[in-house]
Order: C-alpha cells, then structure tokens, then sequence
C-alpha cells in the first residue's frame, strides 16, 4: 500500500525484507499464471536485480515473472528479444554501464586520446539504433537504463581533474545517449544515474561482487533500482490518483489561523514558513501535472479565504482550488462532497493532514481515500512528500496540464444550471460532440482514459499504449476518441469507444465504450451511439454487439445499454439492429472533419497516420 | 551460530534447514551456484554484521569453513 513514511531503500533492513518477500513469494511456487513476464538484459550480471525488481511489483500485487537474458548481450536482445529471452515478454528493461561497453575509450579518453568520445559516441549511436530496431518490433513497454557514473575504473570520482576527465565524459555521453533515447517513441529511461547519486556512488558499487561475479552493485543500489522500475512499471498499469485534499492549518501553512490570525501564521520566506512555501510549491507542481487540489479544513470559511487572498507569502491561490469543504463538518463526511463536486470516485482521493486523529478517523471511516500523516518536522515535509508516487503517470499530456483551469468553467456551468429549468438548459449550453477516429497524437490520451475511468465505462478492459498503439493499426478495429465543447469551454478528449468489426463488416461488436463523468447527463451518451451507428452505417454494417461488465465502480453505466434501446441476448450480451440506433439529439451538434464530411472515409488516410506512430 | 548459519543457509539455498550440515558444499547441494554464493556473501554479512574478504570468499567451499571463517571474525555464539 501506499506509505507516508519516507522508505530508506538503500538500507540494509529494507533490501533484506525485499529479497526475504521475493524468496517467499518463489518458494510459495504460485501456480497461477503470473502477471506480467519482464525481460532483462544488462551489460553486467543482472540476475541480483531480480528479487528487488520482484518484490517491489509484489508490493503493488503484481506477480512477475523474469527471464534475463545473457551477460552482455545487450545487442542481441535488441535484435532477436525471443531468443535471448526465450519466450515472450511483456516489459522489457534494457541496463548498462559505460564501462561495460566502451572501457578502451574511457582509458584512451583519460590517457589524453580526444578522438575516443567520438568512437564512444558511434557505439553509443549503434546502442540507440539497436534499441530503436527493438522497439520497432515488440509491442510490449520498454525501458532503457541511462549509464551510471563509471566506477572500477582507475581513477577517482573526487579527482582534481573529474570535470574534464571521466565526469565531463561520462556527463557527454549520458546527454547524448538520453537525447537519442528521446528521439524514439514509447522507450521508458529508467534514471540509474539518479539511482546511483541517491544512494551515493561508493555505497552503490561493491568491488568484491563486481571482482568474484561481475556483478557491480550492492543491495542498496539494486533495490532502489529495483524500486524504480517497479514505479515505471506500475505507472503504465495503475490508475493515477486524482484529487489531492489537504488540511489548511498546520498543513498549508505554520500555526491557526482562526486562533494566530493573518499575521501570526507561517508562511513566505523565513523558516519555518519557508518549509510550507515549498510544500506549496510541490502541491503546484502536482497540479501542473492535472491533479486537482482541493482544501479540508475545520475553520471559518472566511478566514482561510483572507490567507488565499491576502497572504504575500501564500504560492496556492485561491483560483487553483477545484473543491473546497471548509467548515465544521466531520472531514471524513467532507470529503467525500469534494469527490462528489469533481465528479470522481472517494478512491481517487489523498487526503493529507498534519492531525494524526483526523489521519486515524479518515482511514478508518473512508479506508478507500489514500490518508497521509505530514510528516511533523516541517523540514521534512518535501523531502518526504516528493517521494509520493500516487500521481505518477508516464504520459502527462496537454489535456492533464489544462485540466484543473477545465474544473473552473465546470463551476461557471453549474451556476447556469441552478438558474434555468433543465430543457432550457441543455438548449443553452449549445452542446457540441466531436466522435472522430484516433490520431497518433490523441493515443496517449485515450490510453489514460482507458486505464483511469472507472465509473462510465462498459466493460473496464485496461491497456497499455503499446496495446492500444497495436490495436490503432489493426483493420479489424475501429478506435474513437470523443471530444466535447459547449459554450463555457472544451472539456477536451474524455470519451473512447473500440469497436472490433466482425470479418463480414456487418456488426460492430463494442470493445470498449467509456465517458469522462464530466460530460454525463447532458445527452453525449446517446449522442456516442447516434454518431457511431451513422459510421457503421456507412460502411454498410447492421448490428452492434455489447456486453456490460460490473465491477465495484460501474454501476454509473449499468443502464446505458438498454437505455439506448439495445435488447438482451443470452447471458451478457447485447443487440442493437442499427435501424432502431437512436438520431443525436436535437439539442446536441456533431462536428468534426469526420461528423461534417458525413462518414465514408476510407482506411487509407488512417493508416498513413499510424504509420507514423510506427516509425 | 550454529542455529544461525543453518537459517541462512536454509533460506538462501531454499534447502530445508535440518538438511544443512558442516559438509554442505557446491558439490553436493545444486542449489548452491553462482547467484546463490554471491547471496549467501551478503546474507552472511547482514546476519552476522561482518564484512568478508574476496580471500575468505573465495575459501567458504562448505558451511564447516563458513562457521570457521565466522569464528575467526569474533562471531561469539559458536
């Protein structure tokens, strides 16, 4: 589960709970399959990696399975992934180090041979291009290592002349090998630089294993790694969260402010008001990346507004709140109005306070919001809370970034909505959808959709984007992304349908079909249905297919089926003859190239868009 | 120790302790490869908070040597 406590994994203590949870979970032999297979290819023995890397997915109940590949095969992983994994993979994680790969140039580099970065760098380019073949022929993720800082190596990290010597090399070719890594699309890095500076270069590197097994790093390093990529990999599977609630007193800010008043609370440039300065910079920071934040406090609602308002030293204003429940309301009755007004699920909420009864009240009355004791030093408070990794998500696109300004006009459009009766209303919004086939660039997005909505969403058939990207270019699909507006403003991408189309090309079985909450209620449903069925049409089908899968969230979508006129066949599915599908309704314009042409586009075009996704 | 040294062992090798004795070796115990030798290295460290030398690394060819090594290093409870 998701921890406050900051986990030293460099510790002694945390590696040997990591290897004794991994032994256990082997030695327990599970027969069940496991659930995601990774590859691991690294210039140097990587099979110590394995436990770290292993318990640190069974802490988030995934269970792997490793195949690693020869001792400084990188190469051939790349080209043939089959062989020298010996089956197939879902992850794979490429690793090296500098001096695995290009130990003559570094000598001759340090020996005062300038022409040796540059045969460094063509190695480096073959790397890059091997990797780029890689991707280009496995469908599954793929994570590279960026190079550590060389060590075993004659000569001193602290030596006078580090900047030009073995730094300033190591420095080029780790920015030239990020730099190629980032001209290909869908490759992870996996920072083991970064790795190596957390836990500090003489404590990662441990000679005796690297002499005796030509295995380079202690425990230390290789759960922390391990703990990494466990984080990557768990990024790419897991929904985000998406609200962070947190307390204003002592939180927000130093002191109370209904009892310190405006010039007695902590807060702008002098400690200890610098350290929640910070945290209210970090909190920024979340909200750039599309999480909305929102304020839990017991106090006079206009009091912590005079703080928003007036404060110099506050970096939060009061416009980058989404929800906001201050008054004398239980928080654990609070919280859940917050989730409700953003239109989001009570699990998609952290809730952080500084109170350990009102953490200890919240996990046992709402156990389904992630609570977060802050930490009581409040010198600690960033370096503990940067380590969260419960916003963490791969793709932040143009859509997250806008997200929070988005929850703003969503306000403006409840204030019409509680000014005219509901007919009126829907006339007024002047409503528009958009149902268009998927372009490269809407492929992160949709993938986002497909792993975080939860609650209008058919089936809840999750995917990576390397899946999404392969079922893009399939002919036997068809991948919508919905884009609505209204007068207040876009609510941007926030629907996907799939449809598998049957080889006779006369029914549209419904893959997927979800919906952002945002848009419910205002008729967008029908309107899917009304727009997808003149497509089928189009293309000469009769019939959609569907099933409704229930989980513990969907309920919200229990009756759309019927409710746009499908009929029950057998057990779970459902049929809709596309002469009874229901017309967009009147108060609702499609729009789009695709809406406005009136169908009939042919796959050509499509696929000279995929294939730019491919290359 | 003894107790101790049988636990690691046990738990590296994934051998049943009771099947561990001073004559447990590479050679009869195919649990006992390279991977597991480089675990056993720091599995000893972290249980008995010594730190071993490539030259006793090298020399730990069965658990007697292992306990010798041990006992050479001030692990008292023998």
């Amino acid at each position: 589960m998701p921890m406050a406590e900051l986990i030293d994994t460099a510790g002694r203590s945390a590696a040997i709970e990591a290897k004794k949870a991994w032994r256990e979970h082997v030695a327990r032999g599970d027969s069940t399959a496991p659930a995601i297979r990774v590859g691991l290819a690294a210039s140097f023995t990587a099979d110590t990696l394995v436990p770290f890397f292993g318990a640190a997915l069974l802490a988030e109940n995934i269970a792997a399975e490793f195949k690693v590949g020869p001792y400084n095969q990188l190469f051939q992983a790349c080209l043939d992934p089959q062989a020298a994994f010996g089956g197939a993979c879902d992850v794979i994680v490429l690793l090296w180090r500098l001096e695995d790969l290009m130990f003559d140039e570094i000598t001759g580099f340090l020996g005062g041979d300038h022409e040796a970065l540059k045969r460094a760098g063509a190695k480096l380019a073959q790397l890059a291009g091997a990797i780029r073949q890689l991707r280009g022929g496995f469908s599954g993720m793929v994570v590279v290592g960026v190079p550590p800082y060389p060590t075993g190596v004659a000569t001193s990290l602290l030596s006078l002349d580090n900047g030009g010597g073995l730094g300033g090399f190591h420095r080029t070719l780790a920015g030239q090998f990020i730099d190629e890594i980032g001209r290909i699309e869908g490759v992870r890095l996996v920072d083991l630089d970064a790795v190596q500076r957390q836990v500090g270069a003489s404590a990662a590197f441990d000679a005796r294993k690297w002499y005796l097994y030509r295995q380079p790093f202690s425990d230390g390093f290789l759960n922390t790694l391990g703990r990494q990529l466990g984080r990557i990999v768990m990024a790419s599977r897991r929904a985000a969260k998406k609200c962070l609630v947190l307390d204003a007193d002592n939180t927000l800010w130093g002191g109370i402010i209904g009892e310190d008043g405006i010039d007695g609370i902590q807060i702008g440039d002098e400690f200890p008001g610098s350290a929640y300065r910070d945290f209210q910079k970090l909190v920024l920071s979340w909200r750039q990346q599309g999480v909305f934040i929102a304020v839990a406090s017991k106090n006079n609602e206009a009091d912590v507004w005079e703080v928003f308002d007036k404060h110099s030293g506050m970096v939060l204003r009061r416009e980058h709140l989404s929800a906001w429940q201050i008054n004398w309301l239980p928080k654990a009755e609070g919280v859940p109005l917050i989730a409700r007004a953003l239109n989001i699920g009570t699990d998609s909420l952290v809730f952080i306070d500084d109170n350990p009864m009102e953490v200890a009240y919240m996990r046992d009355a709402r156990p389904e919001v992630t609570s977060i004791l802050l930490p009581a030093d409040p010198a600690d408070i960033v370096s503990v809370l940067q380590e969260l990794t419960l916003f963490d998500q791969l793709e932040i696109t143009d859509e997250d970034r806008k997200r929070a300004d988005m929850m703003r006009a969503e306000r403006d459009r409840e204030v019409l909505g509680a000014q005219i009766n509901h007919t009126d209303f829907l006339q007024a919004l002047d409503l528009r959808v958009d149902l268009f086939r998927a372009r490269t660039e809407d492929l992160g997005r949709i993938t986002q959709l497909i792993n975080k909505t939860n609650q209008f969403n058919l089936t809840t058939i999750r995917r990576t984007l390397d899946e999404v990207r392969e079922l893009a270019a399939s002919d036997d699909f068809r991948l919508y992304g919905l884009r609505v507006t209204d007068k207040f403003g876009e609510y941007g991408l926030t629907g996907v349908i799939i449809a598998r189309i049957s080889p006779d090309r006369r029914r549209w079985t419904i893959d997927t079909l979800l919906l952002s909450c945002r848009v419910l209620g205002r008729g967008v449903e029908t309107a899917l249905i009304g727009a997808l069925a003149d497509d089928a049409r189009a293309i000469g089908a009769v019939e959609f297919a569907a099933s409704f899968i229930p989980t513990a969230k969907n309920s919200l979508s229990a009756s759309f089926l019927p409710d746009q006129g499908f009929s029950p066949v057998g057990d779970r599915e459902w049929h809709l003859a596309l002469a009874d599908a229901p017309a967009i309704p009147s108060h609702i314009q499609r729009t789009g190239a695709e809406g406005a042409a009136g169908r009939g586009f042919d796959a050509e075009p499509f696929q000279t868009r995929l294939s730019a996704i491919a290359g | 120790m003894t107790a101790r040294v049988a636990k690691v062992f046990s738990e590296v090798l994934g051998v049943s302790p009771e099947h561990i004795t001073d004559e447990t070796s590479p050679d009869n115990t195919p649990q006992w490869d390279s991977m597991a030798a480089m675990n056993l290295v720091v599995a000893i460290e972290d249980e008995f908070d010594v730190r071993l030398s490539t030259a006793e690394i090298i020399s730990m060819r069965n658990v007697a040597i292992v306990k010798k090594v041990l006992t050479t290093k001030g692990v008292a409870d023998a």
